[in-house]
């Protein structure tokens, strides 16, 4: 992160100083620094997990069951005796790569997708609409749940479910930015001067349409987390022993009225994560995209 | 206006046509033979085969699946494995899903369009920030975690609410609304998030536009202006987003009644995957992208009514 | 709180072992005099399950026999010391010399509970259904019938082609339930509206969701019936069950999971009665089933198949008490053999063998050297994607990780995990047997070669000529010299690894008096009643 990057304040250049002036307005946005702070944090923890958790994920003590926390176990054990701190940013994981994964895979579909059917339209976006209304027809969650099932369940097939889960509101949004760049006047100009479409596409629509689709992937993140728990949860997701979040909050759910702390920590895991990811989807909105400009 | 229908209603044939090989296709391609799942444990080769038969799985596929089109079509959807009728089961079990939909939309629209009407009233100010704060906090609450703790703080703890299961209205008024309070709260949070962010937005759209200036100018009271003309008009965004909201519903419903066991559609759904019932389950899902495509007809329609330049572009698709 | 999809799993692995004829000790009652009980009220029970068909012919659930209890009632019945008792018959059958013709009377005066009269030629209609039905899951319990006489409205006689001495528990069970040939005539789907000879008549049914049964005007005791109506919940997660209890919304609860016992033991206002079970849990280790169940069966070369010391080493690396304490709370049976120790089986055929409910991690280790294997790994199925399932994976897991044996865990939904049994595609395999009252029932079907039930695909001469004579024997002494040489070479060649017994713990609310739980598991709630 460049947040130091001065020098390039003085020179002349346009595009410095649009990104002098955009850092300006997300410094002028606590919530929107604290949301990438903590989503960093998850993030590190996630990739640091197996030199800053105190214990590995999977090592049991069957004299410490249900234990409450202490020096030795900050946050506690669980029903098998394992330490929740080193589960939670162990879990974080999962939640992470779930949440990165599925929403790249989404946009790599539904980019090309998108600016086929919006800037071609005719036949094409026909075609696409209506597979893109198939897909919406199905509930999100039901797809999800019916391809964990026939794929079987894992944190790979979870994460193409919800990239696919994912994917037709990206059409939808892709394709309105394409079908709105192509009628601007530096598109027409180019085609005017015979761009080839490739040309087009890769100078003028996927540029201005960038950021757009970066807040529509920071906000479409915090949705595939909670989506990577709620499959975990329901058994179709992270298979035990791997630890997750949803995988915590399941097995934590017999044991709600002995040890309710079990239930409490997962979720406000979840919650933070994909908290930090949508206020800094929302602080980049409001930077980015102007036309949401307060 | 007709040609427009027509074009819209045509798309949406095409569309359930499309979901209804896909649900087939997809219900045949889970693992797990729903003839073992109904065997019984002995699993006896001749019951299971017997069970085969029954269901008519011993037969080609194409053939399987334009009987049940067939049938389906005249509103029978089969027999499921405890041989009651599908199609009747479906009907008992989405008045529940209605009834914590409406309750839900209801707590959702009531505490989002005020939150967003305020939001963008005093925008800027501190209960501006307070709201989209709020809002952007429920958009990120994994709301079957939330279901969860107020299961332990309601229920457990102080024994408020019943911790889940399901009473009918006819049966008991206010034990009804006590088993739908929590879940219709819970998954209400999502979709007032939404809506504050959707109306805050709204209304600052109509409050910079041109027919509320004129109103101001006209020497307006600011409580009439926002009330009869900002207010009204962000609505109808407001309306079609919470019929956009129904799948998001209709998911959120699957997960919130299987925490809270209540036996509506989404349970529904999930027991149909558990048992293996492929009868139940092609119903259920049939019926739930069938409503889904109605209801974005009927979106359409009512916004193609409300705003007569959609037909244009709409009809160009 | 059962979260199922994968708790989902109507059929998680708890459910079904502990489930069906789980005949044991325990009968308890929570009798009170019947002028303690006033007349009147709802009985509300949490059914852990939801129930098939209510069609007796096609019935196959175990919960859908608690259902079966107070509205169709059978030729014959349990006690509560699981003897068979007459109840629409009035004595047990006269049995002829050859034992091919059984002479059943009647009771007389019984009607429907659509008001029509229950009689020989109903039974003999409801008899014949059950044999010729297309999917009747009945008739391969009842096949040596060959004809079905009524001389007289009150007297029934069976013809069998072959001596079947299972006949009069069968009859104990769904197969002795008559139907109203009223309604069978009818031409709807029986399972719809259901009518039998019962203390309740079947009102409605809202699938996935409840079932209600209502006095009925026309049974022939009603005067010992003192619930208005009972109402069967469907409440699949366990959790919410015992809320359910606590809360006061059911009276009764089905199968109550381990960590909510201690609590419910503690509450004052609930009697918490249990049932030993005869079923086990076990390991199936997949040995031979390379091609698929009941195909030539050949080693599959995994670690643990190809050799036995990595499963003696994986047998001696289990802590079956810890198991039972780490996943169950210390309330299961932790045993090493396939029959329980509440079956009059037990001592005699497992006198003088070894059962080693703790780890022997340094044997393990010794036998996992011996192997030869230098890293052996394995892959275990769990037939359920429940934290019980998953609870059990890691323990063992963990277990095994101190013997150098490598285990990955697979939790797999169960319906898809017995078609991977079936098809051999697995190293072991996590699943339970309900358990039934002839040793052979708990070993035949799982080991010899012929067996229907044979995901080991074990194929063994010795066992197969051993078991095949116990079968045929009917002098119990060198039955239990039979089973007992075949549970030596069970214990030697480890096809499966049995774990624990299940024991089933039910929640009563203390202010019903007269529900009774026996050694079937079964909840008895017909004449039942509040307390005044």
């Amino acid at each position: 992160m460049s947040f130091v990057d001065t020098s390039a304040a003085l020179t002349v250049n346009p595009r410095a100083r649009r990104r002098r002036l955009l850092r300006r307005r997300f410094a002028r946005r606590p919530l929107a620094i604290i949301g990438l702070v903590v989503a960093l944090a998850f993030i590190l923890a996630a990739i640091l997990a197996p030199w800053i958790a105190p214990y590995s994920a999977g090592a049991t003590d069957f004299n410490a069951l249900l234990a409450h926390s202490s020096s030795k176990h900050l946050l506690g054990t669980d029903e098998l005796g394992r330490d929740v701190l080193s589960r939670i940013i162990w879990g974080a994981r999962a939640s992470i790569e779930a949440g990165v994964l599925a929403t790249l895979l989404a946009m790599a579909v539904a980019v090309p997708v998108g600016i086929v059917a919006g800037y071609y339209r005719g036949w094409a976006d026909a075609v696409i609409a209506r597979l893109t209304d198939v897909l919406l027809a199905f509930p999100f969650l039901i797809v999800a749940v019916g391809l964990a099932a026939i794929l079987g369940p894992s944190l790979t097939n979870a994460t193409i479910a919800l990239g696919i889960g994912a994917a037709p509101a990206l059409i939808r949004v892709a394709r309105g930015e394409a079908l709105a760049l192509r009628e601007e006047d530096y598109v027409r100009a180019a085609v005017a001067n015979g761009a080839s479409d490739a040309r087009i596409l890769a100078r003028h629509v996927l540029p201005n349409m960038l950021s757009t689709l970066i807040v529509q992937a920071t906000v479409a993140i915090p949705t595939a987390i909670i989506g990577e728990a709620v499959l975990s949860f329901l058994g179709l997701g992270v298979q035990p022993p791997t630890p997750s979040w949803g995988v915590m909050l399941a097995d934590a759910q017999s044991y709600l009225s002995q040890a309710p702390r079990l239930a409490v920590y997962p979720g406000v895991a979840i919650f933070l994560c994909s908290l930090s990811f949508n206020l800094l989807g929302d602080g980049l909105r409001d930077i980015l995209d102007p036309r949401t400009t307060r | 206006m007709g040609g427009f229908l027509l074009r819209k209603a045509g798309a949406a044939l095409i569309v359930v046509f499309i979901s209804s090989v896909v649900v087939f296709a997809g219900v045949r391609a889970l693992p797990g033979d729903p003839a073992i799942a109904l065997g019984g444990e002995n699993r006896d080769p001749a019951v299971v085969q017997a069970i085969r038969h029954t269901y008519g799985l011993d037969q080609p596929l194409p053939v399987q699946y334009v009987k049940w089109v067939g049938r389906a079509l005249r509103g029978d959807l089969g027999l499921d494995a405890r041989q009651l009728p599908v199609a009747h089961t479906i009907v008992t079990r989405i008045p529940i899903t209605l009834e914590l939909a409406f309750l839900s939309v209801l707590i959702g629209s009531l505490i989002g369009l005020l939150a967003g009407v305020i939001a963008a009233v005093r925008r800027g100010k501190i209960s501006d920030h307070a709201a989209t704060t709020s809002a952007l906090v429920g958009l990120s609450l994994p709301h079957f975690w939330l279901g969860l703790m107020m299961i332990i703080l309601f229920a457990v703890d102080l024994h408020w609410l019943p911790a889940s299961g399901y009473v009918s209205f006819r049966e008991h008024p206010l034990a009804n609304l006590e088993h739908m309070l929590m879940p219709a709260v819970v998954l209400g949070t999502g979709l007032s998030a939404v809506l504050m962010r959707q109306t805050r937005s709204a209304m600052l759209t109509s409050l910079s536009a041109d027919y509320v200036r004129t109103a101001r100018a006209k020497g307006l009271a600011e409580r009439s202006v926002v009330g009869k003309h900002a207010l009204r008009n962000s609505l109808i965004t407001v309306t079609t987003v919470i019929g956009l909201q129904l799948g998001a519903l209709i998911s959120g419903a699957v997960i919130t009644e299987q925490i809270f066991v209540i036996p509506g559609f989404g349970r529904l759904t999930l027991e149909a995957i558990n048992q293996r019932d492929y009868t139940l389950l092609q119903g259920v899902v049939l019926v739930a992208a069938t409503g889904y495509v109605v209801v974005n007809l009927l979106v359409d329609v009512v916004y193609s009514l409300l705003n007569p330049r959609i037909r244009v572009s709409g009809a160009t698709q | 709180m059962k979260v199922s999809l994968g708790r989902f799993a109507t059929f998680s692995l708890v459910v079904l072992c502990a489930a069906a004829a789980g005949a044991a000790v325990a009968a308890a009652h929570t009798s009170r005099s019947a002028a303690d009980i006033r007349n009147g009220g709802t009985l509300t029970i949490g059914l852990a399950e939801e129930p098939d068909a209510l069609d007796p012919t096609l019935a196959r659930t175990f919960v859908g026999r608690i259902v079966f209890l107070s509205m169709c009632e059978k030729l014959y019945d349990l006690d509560s010391h699981l003897n068979i008792v007459p109840q629409l018959a009035t004595a047990l059958p006269q049995v002829s010399k050859d034992k091919l013709t059984y002479t059943i009377k009647l009771r007389k005066g019984v009607k429907f509970n659509d008001g029509t009269a229950f009689n020989a030629a109903a039974v003999k209609q409801t008899l014949e259904r059950d044999l010729t039905l297309k999917g009747s899951v009945r008739a391969s319990e009842i096949s040596p019938i060959k004809t079905v006489d009524a001389p007289n409205t009150s007297t029934v006689v069976l013809h069998l082609s072959s001596p079947y001495s299972p006949l009069t528990a069968q009859l104990a069970d769904r197969a002795g339930m008559i139907l109203s040939p009223k309604a069978l005539n009818a031409g709807g789907t029986f399972a719809q509206s259901p009518v039998c000879v019962g203390p309740f008549m079947f009102k409605d049914r809202v699938a996935g969701d409840h079932i209600t049964v209502v006095k009925s005007p026309y049974y022939y005791d009603k005067a010992k019936v003192h619930l208005a109506s009972i109402v069967y919940r469907i409440m699949t997660d366990p959790s919410s069950r015992t809320q359910a209890l606590r809360a006061g919304d059911i009276q009764v609860e089905d199968r109550i999971q381990s960590t909510d016992v201690p609590t419910l033991q503690k509450n004052n206002g609930v009697t918490v009665p249990k049932a030993v079970t005869i079923g086990y849990q076990g390991l199936t280790i997949n040995i031979g089933n390379k091609n698929g169940l009941l195909k030539p069966y050949s080693n599959v070369g995994s670690d643990i198949a190809k050799s036995q010391f990595i499963r003696s080493a994986f047998d001696a690396a289990l802590d079956r008490t810890t198991i039972n304490k780490v996943v169950f709370g210390g309330l299961n049976q932790p045993d090493c053999y396939p029959i329980a120790p509440v079956s009059p089986w037990y001592k005699p055929t497992t006198k003088g063998l070894a059962c080693d409910l703790h780890a022997n991690v340094d044997l393990a280790k010794k036998l996992v050297k011996a192997s030869g294997i230098s890293s052996p790994s394995v892959n275990l199925m769990l037939g359920g994607t429940d934290p019980v399932n998953a609870r059990l994976g890691q323990v063992i897991q963990s277990m095994e990780a101190a013997v150098g044996i490598k285990v990955s865990v697979t939790p797999t939904e169960f319906t898809t995990a017995l078609n991977r049994a079936d098809a051999g595609n697995f190293d072991a395999f996590a699943v339970g047997w309900s358990g039934r009252v002839d040793p052979d029932g708990n070993i035949y079907g799982f080991v010899a070669t012929k067996g229907t039930l044979n995901d080991s695909g074990y194929a063994d001469s010795k066992l197969d000529y051993i078991l095949n004579g116990a079968r045929k024997s009917i002098s119990t002494k060198s039955r239990d010299t039979l089973y007992r040489a075949a549970m030596q070479i069970i214990h030697r060649q480890r096809p499966l690894i049995y774990l624990y017994h299940p024991v089933n713990y039910y929640g009563v609310s203390k202010k019903v008096a007269g529900v009774q739980i026996y050694g079937d598991g079964l909840i008895r709630a017909a004449f039942a009643g509040y307390t005044k």
